[in-house]
C-alpha cells in the first residue's frame, strides 16, 4: 500500500483535536483510511436520543473522489436504503476536494434533520413519509429507539 | 440540454485564441535578456514546447483509430514529460508534479501546462514542505529546502503489478513476453498489464536518474573553491520562497507564495491539485427516467461532460490565475537561480492577492481547468460514437431477426403454412405485409432488404462523421 497522503494524516488529528459536536470518526488501526463513524440523531428530529454507527472509506483518489460512507444501524429514512447507502449529493456529483471527513459527516447528520422523501432513495419509505408523514416519523422514532439506543 | 451546443462552440473559439496568444507572447519576453543566455534559454525553451508542437502535428485527425503500438508509444511520451528536472526550474519551482505517482491522476496535456508555467500564468510545480514552523530560524528553513528532493518518492512494488514480467527495460518490443497460448483477450490484457509495470519502473528510473544529477550538483556545490552551479537556487531564493508558506486547502501541504487564485472566490490552490481537478467521464444526466434503460436504448446524444466547478465555491468553468512575483523571474526565461539575491522583502510582504475581484472564465489571465485537457471534446464524441454504434448494432441484430426470417412469422400467424425463406412466394409476402403494416415493399425481397439497411446505415454513418469533424473544429 502506498503511504497516507498528508492530508489524511491531518484531517485525522484535526478530528481528534477538535472533534464536531455529536459526531466521533475513529480511523481503524489496520487500516487508516477506514473510519468507524458514531452519528447522534439530531434534536427534535425523529432520530433524537440516537446513536448510529457508520462506516467511511477514503478510496485511493481521495480527496478527488468523495469518500464513501454508509449506515450500519439500521435507519427508517427516505434517503437511506435498507443497504445502509445515502442518497446525498455531496457524496455523488456536488462532491468537492475542498470538503472534509467533517463536512461530510455534518451533511449526513442535517439529512437526519431534515429528510426529502421528494429525492428518494428507499422507494417504499418515502412514499410512506408523502402519504402518512406522522405515522413515518412514529416509525422512524420506534426503528431509533430499536436499533439505535444507546449502548 | 438546448443550449449546450451554443457554449461548446463558444469555448473552442476562446481557446483557439488563447492558444494565439500563447505563441504570439513568448518571443516579446525573451527580448530583455542578454544575448548569450537568450540563446541558450530559448533553445532549452524551444526543446520543450518543440515536443508540444510534434505532439499535436501527429494527432491531426483524434477520431483515427491508433494502433496499441501508438497509444503506447504516447503513453510514454507523456510520462517521460512528467520527470521533474532540476534544470528545469521556473522562479524556484519545476514544470513536473512533485508527488503524483500515479499516472492516472496527471494525464493532462503535459506540453499545454508546461507552456503555461513557462508564461508565468501557472504556478510552477513546487516541492512542498509538509510543515511550517513559523519559529524556524532563517538558517533552519534553507538547511531544511535544502534537503527537500525532486519528487516524491515512489512505492517499489505495487500490489497491482506484482509478478509481472519486465523484460530488459532497454528494448522496447516485449512480444516475447506474451504467453501466445492465451486467447486473443487474455494476450491484449497481460500486453497492457506488462506494458504497464515497465512504465511504472521507468518511470521510476529516470526520475531516479534525475535525482542523482540533482544530488551531485548540490555536493558538487558544497565542495569548498567550487564554482556554484547556475541551476541551483541560491539561500536568499530559498529563503523568501519557503518562508511564509501557504497551506493548499486540497492537500494540506505548504507552497511558496504565491500560489493559483480561483477566478471567481480567489481561494488559493496549489498546481498540483489544479492540475487534477477535470470533467467526470462522459455520462447521462441524472435523476431522468432514462437511469432504467439499457445503455443501448439510450439517446447518445444526451450523453453529457459538464465543465468542472470551482471546488470552493461551486462556480461552473474552474479557472485560476496567477500573479508571479515580477522582481524574482528565476529559471527558465529569468535570471539564473544561483544569482538571485533578495531585495528588501517587500514583494512577499505584499503577497495579498493583487487581484480583488473575481474574473470571467474568458479572461486572457484565467487559465481553466479544461484548457489543460483540450482533448475533453474529442473524447464525449468518441464515447457517443461508440454508443450510436452499439445502439445501432443493436436495432440492426433486432432488424435482421424480424426480416430475414418472414416465414417464421407467418408461419406463427397462419399456423398452418410453412414457408422455407429460400423459396417463399412473393403474393405470401405481399398478404403477410399487408396484414402487419409492414414498410417494405410488399414484392421485396431478403436480398433488398438487407440492401435498403445497408445504404441506411452508410447514410447514418456517414451523417455522424460530418457531425463529428463540426464539433471538432
Amino acid at each position: 500500500m502506498a503511504s497516507l497522503p498528508k492530508r489524511i494524516i491531518k484531517e485525522t488529528e484535526r478530528l481528534v483535536l477538535d472533534p464536531v459536536p455529536g459526531i466521533n470518526a475513529v480511523p481503524h488501526e489496520d487500516n487508516l483510511r477506514y473510519f468507524q463513524v458514531t452519528i447522534e440523531g439530531p434534536q427534535q428530529s425523529p432520530y433524537e436520543d440516537g446513536v448510529f454507527e457508520l462506516e467511511l472509506f477514503l478510496p485511493d483518489d481521495y480527496p478527488m473522489e468523495a469518500p464513501k460512507v454508509r449506515f450500519l444501524t439500521k435507519i427508517y429514512h427516505p434517503n437511506i436504503d435498507r443497504l445502509g447507502r445515502i442518497c446525498l449529493d455531496v457524496l455523488k456529483a456536488n462532491w468537492s476536494p475542498a470538503l472534509q471527513i467533517r463536512t461530510v459527516l455534518l451533511s449526513v447528520q442535517a439529512l437526519l434533520a431534515s429528510p426529502n422523501p421528494n429525492d428518494p432513495l428507499a422507494n417504499d419509505v418515502a412514499e410512506d413519509w408523502l402519504k402518512h408523514e406522522d405515522e413515518a416519523i412514529a416509525k422512524a422514532r420506534e426503528w431509533t429507539k430499536q436499533y439505535a439506543s444507546r449502548k | 440540454m438546448g443550449n449546450v451546443p451554443g457554449k461548446l462552440e463558444n469555448e473552442n473559439a476562446v481557446r483557439s485564441n488563447r492558444s494565439m496568444s500563447t505563441s504570439a507572447a513568448l518571443p516579446h519576453r525573451t527580448n530583455g535578456m542578454n544575448g548569450a543566455r537568450k540563446a541558450r534559454t530559448s533553445s532549452m525553451v524551444g526543446t520543450i514546447l518543440n515536443s508540444r508542437r510534434c505532439s499535436e502535428s501527429s494527432d491531426l485527425n483524434p477520431y483515427k483509430r491508433k494502433s496499441t503500438k501508438d497509444k503506447e508509444r504516447l503513453k510514454e511520451r507523456h510520462v517521460k514529460q512528467l520527470i521533474v528536472k532540476h534544470g528545469e526550474s521556473v522562479d524556484g519551482g519545476f514544470l513536473a508534479p512533485y508527488g503524483s505517482s500515479s499516472i492516472e491522476k496527471v494525464d493532462y496535456d503535459a506540453g499545454v501546462v508546461k507552456s503555461l508555467i513557462l508564461e508565468r500564468r501557472l504556478a510552477p510545480f513546487y516541492t512542498p514542505l509538509q510543515d511550517y514552523d513559523e519559529s524556524w530560524s532563517h538558517q533552519e528553513l534553507v538547511k531544511i529546502v535544502d534537503g527537500l528532493p525532486l519528487h516524491a518518492p515512489f512505492s517499489e512494488d505495487v500490489e497491482a503489478f506484482e509478478g509481472v514480467p519486465l523484460g530488459d527495460l532497454s528494448q522496447s518490443d516485449f512480444d516475447d513476453l506474451i504467453d501466445k497460448s492465451l486467447s486473443r483477450r487474455e494476450q491484449r490484457r497481460m500486453r497492457s498489464m506488462i506494458f504497464n509495470a515497465r512504465l511504472y519502473r521507468k518511470r521510476l528510473l529516470w526520475q531516479e536518474r534525475e535525482n542523482e544529477k540533482f544530488l551531485e550538483s548540490k555536493l558538487e556545490a558544497k565542495k569548498p573553491g567550487a564554482r556554484s552551479n547556475p541551476c541551483l537556487p541560491s539561500d536568499d531564493l530559498k529563503f523568501e520562497l519557503y518562508y511564509k508558506g501557504v497551506e493548499c486547502p486540497i492537500c494540506f501541504l505548504y507552497y511558496p507564495q504565491p500560489i493559483n487564485m480561483s477566478r471567481c472566490c480567489l481561494q488559493p490552490i496549489c498546481s498540483e491539485c489544479f492540475v487534477q481537478i477535470k470533467r467526470a467521464e462522459p455520462h447521462f444526466p441524472h435523476d431522468q427516467d432514462e437511469d432504467h434503460k439499457e445503455e443501448e436504448e439510450k439517446d447518445p446524444n444526451l450523453l453529457t461532460s459538464e465543465p468542472t466547478n470551482c471546488p470552493y465555491c461551486a462556480t461552473s468553468d474552474y479557472g485560476i490565475t496567477y500573479d508571479p512575483v515580477l522582481t524574482r523571474k528565476v529559471g527558465l526565461q529569468g535570471i539564473k537561480p544561483f544569482s538571485y539575491v533578495s531585495g528588501n522583502l517587500e514583494p512577499v510582504e505584499s503577497s495579498e492577492p493583487a487581484r480583488r475581484r473575481s474574473l470571467a472564465a474568458t479572461d486572457r489571465l484565467v487559465v481553466t481547468s479544461d484548457s489543460l485537457r483540450p482533448d475533453w471534446q474529442v473524447k464525449l464524441n468518441k464515447e457517443r460514437m461508440r454508443l450510436a454504434r452499439r445502439s445501432a448494432n443493436a436495432t440492426a441484430i433486432h432488424l435482421s431477426n424480424q426480416l430475414v426470417t418472414p416465414g417464421h412469422q407467418a408461419s406463427s400467424n397462419l399456423q398452418t403454412h410453412t414457408v422455407p425463406s429460400s423459396n417463399y412466394h412473393p403474393e405470401f409476402a405481399a398478404a403477410h405485409a399487408h396484414d402487419n403494416g409492414s414498410l417494405w415493399p410488399s414484392n421485396a425481397t431478403a436480398a433488398e432488404i438487407e440492401n435498403q439497411m445497408v445504404e441506411q446505415a452508410i447514410k447514418l454513418s456517414l451523417a455522424e462523421s460530418k457531425a463529428a469533424k463540426k464539433s471538432s473544429r
